[in-house]
C-alpha cells in the first residue's frame, strides 16, 4: 500500500463511499422479484461499470490506476453482493449501504495485500 | 508518415489533459518519476512529452529531446518547456517514423507512453535503432497485469478504454525484449500494473 497518509485516508474513504452508493443503486434496482443468479450477474456487471463512473471524480486528487482498479473492484462486489441479498428478501435501506460498506473497506484491503505482495523489483540487473 | 488518427485523438484531449492528470496521477507518481528521472544523463531522448506534466520531475541541467505525436500537446507545453533550467527541445514527432540519425542518444526515457503508441513492438524497434549500443531505456508505464483477477479486470478496461486514449492490458515488458532491449529491472509500483522499466541496447 502507499504509506502516505492522504492516500491511505483516500483510497479507504473513497472504497468506502464508492461501496455504500452501489450498493444503494442495486438495492433500489433489485427486488424479491428478480431471480437470485440474474441479479447478481447484473448487479455485478452494473456495479463494475458504476465503479469506473465513480472512479472520475475520485481520480482527480487520487491517481490513475491506484484509483481506478479498487474502485471498479468495490463496485463489482457491492453489487454483487447487495444485488443477490435484496433478491432474496426485502432488506432495509440501512442494511444495503452497511453491505455496501463492508465491500469496500474489505475490497481496499485486498488490494493492500495484493499490492505488498506485487510491488518491488521483480528483476535484478544482468548489465551494468 | 505521421499517424494522424491517434494525433487527432490527443489533441481532442490536450485542453483538458493537465486537469485530467496533473492532481491526482501525476502527484501520486511524482516520487517514483523523480527517482526514474534523477538517472538522467548524456544526450536523452524522452517521449512522450504530453503538456509537460513531467519536466519539472526533471533534473536541472540535462540535454533533452522530447517528442509527443500532439501539436496541441506540445503548444499546452510550451510554458513548461521555457521554464526548464537545461537544454529541452519539444518536437512534433511520431515515435514510427522518427527522423533522427541511428545511435544518435545515450538514453531514451518514456512516461506513460506505450499504453497508446499504436504498434508498441515497431516504436520500441525505432527507439533501439536512435539509442547507442550500450545505450539505456527507462519506462515508467502502466501495463496489464498477469494475476488474476486483475488481468481479467486490466481486459475489461480495455475494452472501455482504448477508443478514448490507452490500452491498459499491454504486456509492455514482452514488447521491450521483442524489440531486441535485454531487461535489467522491471520494479512494481502499483500491483504489477504501474512499473519502472529498465532496459539496455546490447553493446
Amino acid at each position: 500500500m502507499d504509506h502516505r497518509l492522504f492516500y491511505v485516508v483516500g483510497d479507504f474513504i473513497a472504497n468506502l463511499a464508492i461501496g455504500v452508493i452501489v450498493g444503494l443503486i442495486a438495492w433500489a434496482i433489485i427486488s424479491p422479484s428478480w431471480n437470485m443468479w440474474g441479479a447478481m450477474f447484473a448487479m455485478m456487471a452494473l456495479g463494475m461499470v458504476l465503479g469506473l463512473v465513480l472512479y472520475f471524480p475520485v481520480g482527480i486528487k487520487l491517481g490513475a490506476m491506484e484509483a481506478m482498479i479498487p474502485a471498479m473492484y468495490t463496485g463489482m462486489w457491492s453489487g454483487m453482493v447487495v444485488g443477490m441479498m435484496s433478491s432474496m428478501m426485502e432488506m432495509p435501506m440501512r442494511h444495503a449501504a452497511e453491505m455496501g460498506a463492508a465491500c469496500g473497506i474489505a475490497e481496499i484491503i485486498f488490494i493492500w495485500v495484493a499490492n505488498t505482495i506485487l510491488r518491488g523489483v521483480t528483476r535484478q540487473p544482468k548489465a551494468s | 508518415m505521421v499517424d494522424t488518427i491517434t494525433q487527432a485523438k490527443w489533441d481532442r484531449l490536450a485542453p483538458r489533459f493537465d486537469s485530467m492528470a496533473a492532481k491526482g496521477a501525476e502527484k501520486r507518481w511524482k516520487p517514483w518519476k523523480e527517482g526514474l528521472f534523477s538517472q538522467m544523463d548524456g544526450k536523452v531522448l524522452f517521449l512522450a512529452l504530453g503538456t509537460g506534466l513531467d519536466i519539472p520531475s526533471f533534473p536541472k541541467g540535462k540535454d533533452i529531446t522530447a517528442i509527443d505525436i500532439s501539436p496541441k500537446m506540445i503548444e499546452q507545453a510550451q510554458e513548461r518547456v521555457a521554464g526548464y533550467e537545461g537544454s529541452l527541445r519539444a518536437e512534433v514527432m511520431d515515435v514510427h517514423d522518427m527522423p533522427f540519425e541511428a545511435e544518435s542518444f545515450d538514453q531514451v526515457f518514456t512516461s506513460c507512453t506505450f499504453c497508446s503508441v499504436p504498434d508498441p513492438v515497431k516504436g520500441l524497434k525505432a527507439l533501439y535503432r536512435v539509442l547507442k549500443p550500450g545505450g539505456r531505456l527507462f519506462m515508467f508505464e502502466h501495463t496489464g497485469s498477469r494475476h488474476y483477477p486483475f488481468r481479467q479486470m486490466m481486459d475489461f478496461m480495455t475494452v472501455l478504454t482504448s477508443k478514448l486514449g490507452p490500452d491498459m492490458n499491454r504486456d509492455t515488458v514482452a514488447n521491450v525484449r521483442a524489440a531486441g532491449f535485454e531487461v535489467t529491472e522491471v520494479n512494481n509500483i502499483f500491483l504489477d500494473v504501474v512499473k519502472t522499466i529498465k532496459a539496455v541496447k546490447p553493446a
